[in-house]
C-alpha cells in the first residue's frame, strides 16, 4: 500500500545495540537493542521506520514561571510501534536483518504480521496528515507518531532546538526561551523569563 | 396708639425667636459632640469594618446601622454580624468553607507539612527560591548535607509536589506550591521575631 509517494519495505530489520533516535537539552528518545524496524520508503530511499521492541521517550515539558514550575517531564515507554520520519542513514549502520526468531520474540508469526501491523499505523498517520499541497515531510526535522489508547496519535515533530509535542492531555511548544505549555484546564506560555497563564 | 402696641409685639416676638434659635444652636452643637463621642469608626484590616455604636445611641442609630450592614451584606456578599455593641463585617463564609476544605484534606496538608518540616528541606527550598538548579550545584550550597541525605530529602519534596525534577536535564525546580508553602515558613520567622521580643 502506498501513502503517496510513500510506501513501505517489507525488509525488516533490528536494531543491534541501543539507538538513540532523537536527542536535544530537553528531549530524548531511545530504543534497546532487538527492536523491530520496518523502512518507509520515499522514490526508493529510506526516509523513515516503524519500529517496534522497548524504547523510552523523554522530555522535560515543564514551564518556569515567576510564581514557580508548572508540570512536569513527560515519561513514556514505547512499547507499541511507532513511526519516524527524517534522516535515517546513520540509523542504517546499527541496524542488522531481523530473523523469524526476533519476529516470535515480540510476538508476530510472521513478517507479514508485522507489515500489517506497520501498515495500519501508517494508514492513521497519511491519511491525516498528507493533504494535496504537501507531498513529503522533507526539511521538517524529524517527525515521531505514538499511537495512543484513544486509537489516536501523539506526535512529536522536532527540529534543532524546536520541540513541537501533542500529546492526548498535554501540548508543548519550545523553541529557545519560548515555551508554550498547554495542560487540562491552563495554558502557559513563557518568552525570556515572562510568562503568562490563561485558566479556563 | 395702636402703633406702639403693634411695635412692642415684635420686639417681644422677636426676642423669642432669638432665644428659640440660640436654644436651637445649643442643641445642635450638642448633638454634634455627642456623635462624635457616639460613633467611633474603626477600621480594622483585613478583619472586615468594625463600628463601634457604644451604649448611649438610641433604638434609631441602631435601626440605621442594621440597615447598612445589610445593604453592604447585599453588596458584598459577605457574613454580617451585629451585636450589641456594633456591627461587624466578617468574611464568614469564605472562612468557614476554607476550614471545611483543610479538615477534609488534613492527611494531604500534614503531608506537606511534615515535607517542610525538616531544616535541610528549608534550606534546599531556599536555595531553589533563586532558580533550578542542578543536584551538585545543591550539593555546593549545602555541604553539611551529604549527596545520599539531599536525595532522600528531594524525593521527599518532590513527593509533596513542592520540587519537580526535569528527567532529561536533571535539574531541580520549585513548584508553585513550593513557592507558596516557603512564603509561608518566612511568615513563620516572622512570628518568630515577635515571640522572642515578647
Amino acid at each position: 500500500m502506498t501513502w503517496k509517494e510513500y510506501k513501505l519495505d517489507d525488509t525488516i530489520s533490528k536494531s543491534t545495540e541501543i539507538i538513540r533516535l532523537w536527542q536535544t537539552e530537553t528531549g530524548i528518545l531511545e530504543i534497546d537493542k532487538n527492536t523491530l524496524a520496518t523502512p518507509i520508503m520515499l522514490n526508493d530511499k529510506r526516509k523513515g521506520y516503524v519500529f517496534h521492541g522497548q524504547g523510552k521517550l523523554l522530555i522535560d515539558t515543564i514551564v518556569e514561571t515567576e510564581e514557580g514550575a508548572i508540570g512536569k517531564s513527560l515519561e513514556n515507554m514505547l512499547n507499541e510501534p511507532f513511526l519516524m520520519l527524517g534522516v535515517t542513514e546513520d540509523l542504517q549502520k546499527n541496524l542488522t536483518k531481523a530473523t523469524e526468531e526476533d519476529l516470535t520474540r515480540k510476538g508476530y508469526k510472521n513478517s507479514q504480521e508485522l507489515l500489517d501491523k506497520a501498515e495500519s499505523l501508517c494508514n492513521l498517520f497519511f491519511e491525516r496528515k498528507l493533504n494535496s499541497h504537501e507531498n513529503t515531510f522533507e526539511g521538517r526535522g524529524l517527525v515521531f507518531a505514538f499511537p495512543n489508547e484513544n486509537n489516536k496519535l501523539d506526535l512529536l515533530v522536532a527540529k534543532d532546538s524546536k520541540i513541537v509535542y501533542k500529546g492526548t492531555k498535554l501540548v508543548f511548544v519550545s523553541k529557545g526561551n519560548k515555551v508554550v505549555l498547554k495542560i487540562p484546564g491552563e495554558v502557559i506560555c513563557t518568552s525570556n523569563g515572562r510568562s503568562v497563564t490563561i485558566k479556563k | 396708639m395702636p402703633n406702639v402696641k403693634l411695635r412692642r409685639m415684635k420686639i417681644k416676638l422677636s426676642e423669642n425667636l432669638k432665644e428659640e434659635m440660640e436654644k436651637l444652636k445649643e442643641e445642635m452643637v450638642s448633638l454634634k459632640e455627642q456623635l462624635r463621642d457616639v460613633m467611633e469608626i474603626k477600621r480594622r484590616k483585613g478583619r472586615g469594618i468594625y463600628i463601634d455604636i457604644g451604649d448611649r445611641v438610641g433604638d434609631y442609630v441602631e435601626d440605621v446601622m442594621e440597615g447598612v450592614a445589610e445593604g453592604i451584606h447585599g453588596e458584598l456578599e459577605k457574613s454580617i454580624f451585629i451585636g450589641p455593641k456594633g456591627v461587624r463585617i466578617l468574611r464568614k463564609k469564605k472562612r468557614h468553607r476554607r476550614d471545611e476544605e483543610l479538615k477534609a484534606n488534613f492527611p494531604e496538608v500534614a503531608e506537606v507539612m511534615s515535607a517542610l518540616g525538616h531544616e535541610h528541606r528549608l534550606g534546599v527550598l531556599y536555595e531553589l527560591m533563586s532558580g533550578g538548579k542542578y543536584i551538585n550545584e545543591l550539593q555546593e550550597k549545602l555541604p553539611e548535607i551529604t549527596t545520599s541525605t539531599l536525595s532522600s530529602h528531594l524525593k521527599v519534596l518532590e513527593e509533596a509536589g513542592l520540587v519537580v525534577q526535569e528527567k532529561v536535564r536533571g535539574r531541580y525546580l520549585i513548584t508553585i506550591p513550593g513557592r507558596t508553602t516557603y512564603k509561608m515558613a518566612k511568615r513563620v520567622t516572622k512570628f518568630l521575631e515577635r515571640r522572642d521580643k515578647e
